[in-house]
């Protein structure tokens, strides 16, 4: 530690140098930090999609009947089911599209993530035309509880009316499940009895089962059930159908990395190359050191330090402006991917690529100064 | 002059040629995409074929249009008419179709599209290359060559299960790499009542001439029978891919940008370090009469040099790597594409960047005190 002087100064003989070189690493660790935030969130999706949810849809496009829930319920393994189906419309533009998911009690014992009391529940469940929506939602449109929100959709009423009416009772906090917001949930019942086309269907039964290793079994089984059925249909898990989902851009992990390779190479060479030419002016000052009496290995540790707080320093400062930068550019980007904070291991993870940096960068300098010769580096200096 | 030594400083000259290398290889490879993408879904679209939604419809799947709305369109004023006098029309009806991937085994759903009776004189780009066309009232089909490609089982011969059985693939075709080669195709009749449905989708038409949009889009208006939209194929397929294009160029120029700041510091590194290196050079010549610009000429010159080598290094890696290999974005399958101009839009980054990092080492150098840089040594 009593060196640390030593190697401050030594990093700040030129400082148009260090200044460039820590702008360069900390602008490539602001890269790294973003795209590590967007791999939280493909991890996150995942996470939180279940492997003990199943959905149960239609093979093809026709709604299935309601009646499929009891016989679904009756397959061994199966906890609850929970029918819903919904109407596609807009809120006043056609640009603000809204999916009105409706359901019953049931939805909500199967998605337990969604943050509801008992008391909005209730008053859902007892208000035919209410609905419980997204807090994001409820921002962006500036409903509040008590208003009357009128929806558009294609699907008549028995009295022709397109439009649907539904009273704010209950407003979900999302904030702790950022992308897995929307949400605009109501009574199947108004949406059953309102309608004139396809009454009593259902377009998905959500299935919890006992034990999530048996997936894919019950999946098979409840669709033996129908297949000879005039509507057949298709189980598969939370988890494999957000896998099929995150495989929409292709193939994200490896653009991510081959960019990241990409940087780290380009960073190795730079702060390589910087600590390469300080070593090179300073070879008359590690002479006079060696003369001084200082040994081979305390010369070399000098600058492995040196080359080890420029690039630690350097990740650390670029790490703390992705952390700073995430949040602003989250929303505009929320149509199509969650970029979530940077996980603390990420950060560590950082950390440490930045230290294997600094090692291979002040390799090549460390051993050309262990050959130094201190009587020629001294007679040089005259 | 200041050239002739680059080899002498050939470290610190690669940081420059790498770095910018490494810049526009990335900002390249990630826009391929984006051209890519654009292209196929360019050459979808035609400025002579209209397409017809349900008013208020965003995308094909959320429009209805009924039998008598679709013949009503048929009749518009505008619409092409075929050599056996029938106008050119083809209402549609999509579904999507299960199938998995060759690539991973993970489910995907593909496009199956029910086209009129005059659906390929509407489209005449599309060219069967195996097998033979689907016939009306049978259940048979047709893929294209991306989605075979692509996904198990669709070759030629293979079944696809549907609600009312399993479909023949009686062929496949080709369609200038556009949108359409993602999908399969049937008789729409047949698909609609395969699907119990009774409502199309959307319509398409060819108009007579390209100006003929706006007799059409007039007529449609007036009907009081008809409440949908009239778009341009064109403008309506550039408004769909609006979005998902955006997205992909904001990433290139937000990777490529941050990319960009750290090799330009990488830059203005290695040029102040090359005038410090050529001080004594440099005050030698100011002494001996050489101009301020000429200096300033001459350190430019080495790092647009460069880095300009560098771009190019880059883009031809990405070319090699990249140019003409599939990729699918949702459903659709296309060529990434380095073209000329994505090349020369990264040498341009590149020499901006260039210049920005060797402009102010430059200025330095030529403003440095003539007298006391021949005396420091």
């Amino acid at each position: 530690m009593k060196y640390f002087p030593l190697v401050w100064n030594g990093l700040w003989r030129k400082p148009a140098r260090t200044i460039f070189t820590v702008l360069s690493i900390a602008v490539a660790f602001i890269l790294f930090g973003i795209l590590s935030g967007v791999d939280a969130g493909f991890a996150h999706t995942l996470e939180v999609s279940r492997l003990d949810r199943l959905f149960t849809d239609s093979r093809f496009t026709a709604p299935m009947p309601l009646s499929y829930a009891d016989q679904i319920a009756n397959v061994p393994g199966v906890t609850v089911v929970a029918p819903r189906s919904g109407l596609f419309g807009y809120y006043q533009d056609p640009k603000n599209f809204v999916y009105v998911l409706c359901a019953d009690r049931r939805f909500f014992s199967l998605r337990p993530e969604i943050t509801i009391s008992t008391q909005q529940l209730k008053t859902l469940l007892q208000t035919r035309t209410g609905a419980a929506v997204s807090a994001e939602q409820a921002t962006k449109y500036g409903w509040k509880v008590g208003d009357r929100v009128p929806i558009q959709t294609k699907t008549p009423q028995t009295n022709g009316n397109e439009v649907w009416t539904f009273d704010i009772v209950a407003i979900i906090d999302d904030r702790n499940y950022p992308g897995g917001s929307g949400w605009f949930i109501a009574n199947y019942s108004y949406l059953d009895e309102g309608r004139v086309a396809e009454k009593g269907t259902i377009t998905r039964f959500l299935v919890r089962i006992k034990d999530p290793e048996r997936g894919g079994q019950i999946g098979r089984q409840i669709d033996k059930l129908f297949a000879n059925s005039p509507v057949a249909t298709r189980t598969s898990s939370e988890r494999s159908g957000a896998q099929a989902g995150l495989q929409y851009f292709g193939d994200v992990n490896f653009l991510t990395s081959a960019v990241l390779g990409a940087v780290f190479f380009m960073l190795l060479f730079l702060s390589g190359n910087t600590m390469l030419q300080s070593v090179r002016e300073r070879i008359p000052e590690f002479a006079v050191l060696k003369a001084l009496g200082f040994s081979d290995s305390s010369v070399l540790s000098l600058v492995v330090a040196e080359s080890v707080l420029l690039c630690v320093l350097a990740a650390a400062a670029g790490l703390l402006v992705s952390k700073l930068v995430i949040p602003i550019v989250r929303g505009p980007l929320a149509d199509f991917l969650l970029l979530l904070q940077i996980p603390w291991s990420d950060m560590l993870l950082g950390l440490v690529l930045a230290l294997i940096v600094a090692l291979l960068g002040s390799l090549l300098p460390a051993l050309r100064l262990k050959r130094l010769n201190v009587v020629e580096a001294l007679v040089k200096r005259q | 002059m200041g050239l002739r030594a680059i080899p002498d400083r050939l470290g610190l000259s690669l940081v420059i040629v790498i770095g910018m290398a490494l810049v526009v290889g990335v900002t390249i490879s990630i826009l391929s995409m984006s051209v890519g993408f654009m292209r196929s879904v360019n050459n979808t679209g035609r400025i002579d074929r209209a397409i017809v939604l349900s008013h208020g419809s965003q995308f094909e799947f959320a429009s209805a249009i009924s039998r008598d709305n679709a013949l009503a369109i048929a009749d518009a004023p505008g619409v092409g008419i075929a050599a056996d006098g029938k106008p050119i029309v083809s209402a549609e009806y999509v579904t999507a179709v299960l199938v998995s991937k060759k690539s991973d085994g993970l489910d995907a759903y593909v496009t199956l599209r029910g086209v009129g009776a005059e659906g390929f004189t509407l489209r005449p780009e599309i060219r069967l290359v195996n097998g033979r066309m689907f016939q009306s009232a049978r259940h048979e089909l047709i893929v294209g060559k991306s989605a075979r490609a692509q996904f198990e089982g669709l070759e030629v011969g293979g079944l696809v299960p549907l609600a009312d059985g399993d479909w023949t693939i009686t062929g496949s075709f080709e369609s200038n790499g556009d949108e359409h080669e993602s999908e399969l195709l049937a008789d729409s009749e047949t698909l609609l009542s395969a699907t119990r449905a009774n409502t199309f989708h959307s319509v398409t038409v060819m108009l007579k001439r390209p100006e003929s949009l706006e007799d059409f889009k007039a007529a449609i208006a007036t009907n009081p029978a008809l409440a949908v939209d009239v778009y341009r194929e064109t403008q309506f397929l550039a408004a769909q891919s609006k979005d998902l294009n955006g997205f992909l160029t904001l990433i290139a120029y937000v990777v490529g940008g941050i990319m960009g700041l750290g090799a330009t510091f990488g830059a203005l590194n290695t040029m102040y370090s090359a005038i410090s290196a050529r001080a004594m050079e440099i005050a030698t010549l100011r002494a001996i009469g050489f101009s301020g610009t000429a200096v300033v000429a001459s350190v430019l010159a080495e790092s647009l040099l460069l880095a300009v080598s560098g771009a190019f290094i880059g883009a031809a890696v990405a070319w090699i790597t990249f140019n003409g290999n599939f990729h699918a974005i949702g459903g659709l399958v296309f060529k990434l594409a380095v073209t000329p101009s994505l090349v020369a839009l990264g040498i341009g980054f590149a020499f901006t960047l260039g210049l920005v990092g060797g402009l102010f080492p430059a200025i330095r150098a030529a403003t440095l005190p003539v007298a006391d840089a021949l005396r420091a040594t």
